[in-house]
């Protein structure tokens, strides 16, 4: 049965890069443990030999063959995938410095 | 290295493969002609599905599997009749969707080897881990205060091969990326451009005590782009470790940098722990399935593999196995040497002269130009030519680089540039012996000092004979000629 | 003003000269405007009045509509707004996407419109899809059709209220744990949910990719399985869709001549009839059954057993999945950057700020799925989860092997009150104890009214069918509302 603390909230809030406040961390962590713990009842099933489903069809494989669509650009030239993006220098995607 | 320590060593490589579209979209897998990576415009070769815009789904182009199993079944691998596709999450500027499709559990293929053959002339087998496909992610591009973000790369299709530790020197590994290059060119499912990152290594370096079983920790050193800088930095960090270790330390696993300059690897770890990269297999793709039929298929395209060629090299046309080396290191250096024989009167005669011809002249103009064969104007008819002249003496070693030369200038034939140049050999008996009494008469000393047992002597004479005909005549002939009236 | 409740009679109309695509398209747009049930997020005004003003012009081309070419003429359809569509603004109901405007059309939309449906707008929805009563919005809760103190059911509360309201004739709506089914059931409509794979998911933007559905809500049977039809069908562009079939469900509905049920065999689970049922909830389903059994249907009762670990199976399937696919919500390359991620010196706050955007339901949900994934707890949480969901899908198939169909209530109770579950999650997740099974095992299943509480609020029953079994599926409820009516 996992417990839920507020060490345990931030470590995961950090994995999925989520910032809570202190008030949603006080307020999530009671909410995730009910879940949790509702969720504990799985463990009750008896899956030996079971394999896990992934997929709910079965069916082939969707291959495709190999062959090129460029997915045009704007009447200047730029990348249409540029159009709307919230930063753009010199047709690259800006961001924060990495390192 | 000290006599104490064993070094352990396993490598991964990425290779991009060279199919039309990328991996899960149908943007562009190969740049235009003439074009290169670098001044490509960024995010110009981009969609809605290799961007991660919402909604959007992949699907896996088939020549992919296709190259990929070709990949395997070089490698001796089992190609998995199932095999599925996992998400790698982490959170980075260059990785779109915020996880990268790779493969897992139930990988395409495992369980392969690649035989390496060191200078020494030692035969090692390294044994292949695996190989899955996944999707390459884009570029980030450092600047002052920012980074810029260009997703041109994000969605080719990769392979990464993986070995088991079974290096041991850096030279093994040395071996091991060049066999593995060659086959992946070979197979013409890489290009394997090292520059521009179509073939990239990463190893993973440990030590232990010599007789112990159990592996050290170990480092990686990411992408470094040369053989020789994998070799160099694998010994850097080798030393580096047993430093660490005698001195009292212990080795952090971690992810190194090579710093070719310095040559030194760097840490390049950063203060987040290691990555949780919570891998679960993808729902928006189903399982890869093989069957024998495909695999057969696929089977019947293989070409003749490096080693293979080499072997018959050596066995069919007599050459040594350095040449053999030499010439097989390329699929387009092979296949030049190839095709030149084919025309040849007598291949198995004339094989050693056109590998001389295509390991030296030939292969220093590539260098010296940094051109592929197929970028320069020599044919193998030049080559064809040009051996048959050399076997019948028609033209001198010195004529014929010449000949070479202007044929790879200019392109025109041999026969052409030869009469132009005026590159044939004197060879005719009636013209030489007069010149060559002459000059046994004018140096009497030098014949005498022959006689008397000063044999390098009779270069001197040679060199005579050369300047008497204006350089034309066949060297060996005049040897052989000013020996026997000596002699006689 | 004239509301059209299903496409035949809004043909009708327009063959009769009532009215034209573009004045009704007018008078839509007028009552929608007038409407504070908070259902339409981004009306396309310009966009839908081309598309009618287009539609007008082929009218008058062909001085009749043109049924047979163009099944779906001058439809005005609402689309929830985690649909794609080209150049129109898609929030998901999320203010992290309230500024994006996705570069490509949804598959389903774009098969619609081609049939000649026109799209009036997006509509409202539980933030990502995440919620049983559309209270999740960043736009606002949506309102009940009838009854303002209640809840729409959701995530695709707004697609049932419109349709219901009089806003559009029909709409399209998602439902990967009961999203169509439930708003269906509490504002009395027909809800269909596909088999898994039915319908492209190109442009559905993903909550959980193997549950992901596109749904139908409208007032008729008919007017489902003709939308449903029209979507339906393999996209090459997801790799998760079933083989192509022809399919004419509406056809085959509008030529039933059966009298009866003939034998068909109705499997009842006892599962889904346990205490926390309304008893108006019970007896509203019972006496359907009866009605069926007294038209010769053959009441079987059922067992499937792992039923009750069907919501824990769900939350953690789902938020796993989804806490992946929510991952490219990063403000790198599309949606809200906001200013203090902009300002962010480094990359963890960067993401961090942006993605604080998202609601507490999407938050906890993503919390959930990343743990559930994360090292340590992935084989007791989500491996473990995925082989119980076998064990829940099998239940159905042994079913099916007894029965043609299984019926079962939608709900546990009728719409509640807005703000009584919204501050308990867990209270809110079991809402949906009758809907996820079916998703889980990827089946089609749909929403018919059946009768209505004291309190006026529509009872929904719950109709199951093999995959693939959309045929029978529709024929049965179609038959049950020609025979019964709706008393909606």
């Amino acid at each position: 049965m996992v417990k839920v603390d507020e060490s345990l909230t931030l470590r995961v809030a950090n994995l999925a890069r989520l910032e809570l406040t202190p008030e949603e961390v006080q307020k999530f962590i009671p909410q995730l443990q009910q879940v949790l713990s509702y969720i504990e009842q799985l463990s009750e099933v008896n899956v030996s030999g079971v394999e896990p489903l992934t997929h709910p069809l079965t069916i082939e494989t969707a291959l495709r063959p190999d062959e090129v669509e460029v997915f045009a650009p704007d009447a200047q030239g730029h990348s249409k995938t540029l159009k709307d993006a919230p930063s753009v220098l010199n047709d690259g995607f800006k961001v924060p410095p990495i390192i | 290295m000290s006599l104490e320590w064993e070094t352990v060593i396993g490598l991964e490589v990425h290779a991009q493969l060279s199919t039309q579209s990328k991996i899960f979209c149908r943007c562009r897998a190969r740049l235009e002609t003439g074009h290169s990576v670098a001044n490509e415009v960024a995010n110009a070769n981009t969609c809605p599905v290799c961007t991660g815009h919402p909604g959007t789904l992949p699907v896996l182009n088939e020549q992919v599997v296709a190259f990929a199993i070709k990949a395997g079944l070089a490698l001796g691998c089992e190609i998995r009749k199932k095999s599925i596709f996992a998400r790698k999450n982490y959170f980075y500027p260059d990785l779109p969707k915020g996880y990268q499709i790779s493969q897992y559990d139930q990988p395409l293929c495992e369980n392969g080897t690649l035989q390496i053959e060191l200078a020494s002339g030692e035969k090692k087998k390294i044994n292949v881990q695996r190989i899955h496909l996944e999707e390459d992610a884009g570029k980030n591009v450092h600047m002052s205060g920012y980074s810029l973000v260009n997703l041109n790369r994000a969605g080719m299709p990769l392979v990464e091969i993986v070995s088991f530790p079974d290096m041991r020197t850096p030279e093994e590994a040395g071996a091991y990326l060049r066999a593995l290059h060659a086959i992946v060119t070979y197979l013409d499912i890489c290009d394997g451009n090292m520059q521009e990152g179509n073939f990239r290594c990463d190893a993973n370096v440990s030590i232990r005590p010599m007789g112990s079983s159990t592996l050290g920790t170990r480092t990686e050193i990411k992408n470094v782009n040369s053989f020789r800088f994998v070799e160099k930095a694998i010994e850097y960090e080798v030393n580096r470790q047993i430093g660490v270790v005698q001195g009292g330390g212990k080795v952090i696993q971690e992810t190194r940098l090579y710093d070719s300059a310095k040559n030194v690897t760097l840490s390049m770890r950063s203060k987040e722990d290691a990555h949780d990269y919570r891998y679960f297999p993808e729902p928006d793709l189903l399982p890869v399935s093989v069957d024998k039929a495909w695999i057969e298929k696929i089977k019947k395209t293989l070409p003749e593999l490096p080693h293979e060629k080499r072997q018959r090299y050596i066995s069919e046309y007599g050459l040594p196995a350095l040449d053999a080396l030499t010439l097989t290191a390329s699929k387009p250096l092979a296949v030049f040497f190839e095709q030149s024989l084919a025309t040849v009167k007598n291949p198995k005669l004339a094989a050693k002269t056109t590998a001389n011809l295509i390991t030296g002249e030939v292969t220093r103009l590539l260098h010296e130009e940094n051109i592929e064969m197929s970028q320069s104007r020599l044919k193998p008819a030049h080559v064809a030519d040009l051996v048959e002249l050399l076997t019948q003496k028609v033209v001198s070693s010195t004529g014929a680089k010449q000949a070479l030369l202007q044929a790879w200038k200019t392109g025109d034939s041999i026969q052409k540039i030869v009469e132009k140049e005026g590159l044939k050999q004197v060879s005719d008996l009636g013209a030489l012996e007069p010149v060559l009494d002459e000059i046994i008469a004018r140096h009497p000393a030098q014949v005498a000092e022959f006689k008397a047992g000063k044999e390098k002597v009779i270069g001197f004479l040679v060199g005579q004979a050369m300047k008497a005909t204006g350089g034309k005549a066949n060297p060996s002939l005049l040897q052989d000629l000013i020996l026997k009236k000596i002699k006689s | 003003m004239p509301v059209f409740r299903t496409i035949r009679e809004t043909h009708d109309a327009f063959d009769a000269r009532k009215i034209s695509p573009s004045e009704l398209t007018k008078e839509y747009l007028d009552a929608i405007e007038k409407s504070d049930l908070n259902t339409f997020i981004t009306v396309c005004k310009d966009r839908v009045m081309a598309q009618a003003q287009h539609a007008d012009s082929i009218f008058l081309k062909h001085g009749k509509v043109p049924r047979e070419q163009s099944p779906l003429f001058g439809i005005p359809l609402g689309i929830k707004d985690v649909l794609t569509l080209e150049g129109v603004r898609t929030t998901c109901a999320s203010k992290i996407l309230e500024n994006y405007i996705p570069p490509y059309t949804a598959t389903a939309v774009e098969r619609l419109e081609k049939a000649g449906a026109l799209s009036l707008g997006k509509l409202n929805m539980d933030e990502f899809a995440m919620g049983s009563s559309n209270e999740n919005s960043a736009y606002g809760a949506v309102k009940h059709p009838t009854h303002y103190d209640r809840v729409p059911g959701g995530s695709s509360g707004a697609s049932a209220a419109a349709v219901k309201a009089g806003l559009c004739v029909a709409s399209l709506g998602t439902d990967t744990g009961g999203s169509v089914r439930l708003p269906a059931s509490y504002c009395g409509l027909v809800g269909v949910k596909p088999t898994y794979g039915r319908i492209s998911r190109y442009g559905l933007i993903a909550f959980a990719s193997s549950l992901d559905q596109v749904g139908t809500l409208s007032n008729t049977v008919e007017d489902s399985a003709l939308l449903l039809q029209t979507m339906s069908g393999h996209d090459p562009r997801d790799s998760t869709t079933a083989p192509a079939e022809k399919l004419n469900w509406a056809e085959q509905l509008r030529s039933l001549s059966k009298k009866d049920l003939n034998g068909l065999r109705i499997g009842v689970p006892k599962e889904y009839f346990g205490d926390g049922l309304q008893t108006e909830v019970a007896s509203a389903v019972e006496s359907t059954l009866k009605w069926c059994e007294s038209k010769g249907a053959k009441r079987v009762e059922i067992s499937l057993p792992h039923t009750r670990y069907s919501i824990a199976t769900y939350y953690v399937v789902a938020v796993s999945e989804a806490s992946s696919n929510l991952a490219r919500f990063d403000g790198v390359r599309y949606g809200v950057r906001s200013k203090e991620a902009e300002e962010a010196s480094d990359l963890a706050t960067f993401y961090k700020k942006t993605r604080s955007l998202f609601g507490a339901e999407v938050k906890r949900r993503i919390l959930l799925g990343t743990f559930a994934l994360s090292s340590g707890y992935y084989e007791a949480y989500y491996l473990r989860a995925c082989q119980v969901r076998r064990l829940i899908r099998k239940d159905f198939e042994d079913a099916f092997k007894k029965v043609d169909i299984i019926a079962a209530p939608v709900a546990p109770t009728t719409a509640f009150k807005r703000g009584e579950k919204v501050s308990d999650p867990l209270q809110m997740y079991l809402m949906d104890i009758c809907t996820i099974p079916a998703s889980l095992a990827g089946l089609p299943a749909l929403s018919l009214p059946c009768g209505k509480d004291k309190e006026d609020l529509s009872i929904g029953l719950h109709l199951i069918g093999p995959h693939f079994g959309e045929g029978r599926l529709l024929e049965t409820a179609h038959f049950i509302e020609k025979g019964r009516g709706h008393e909606s």
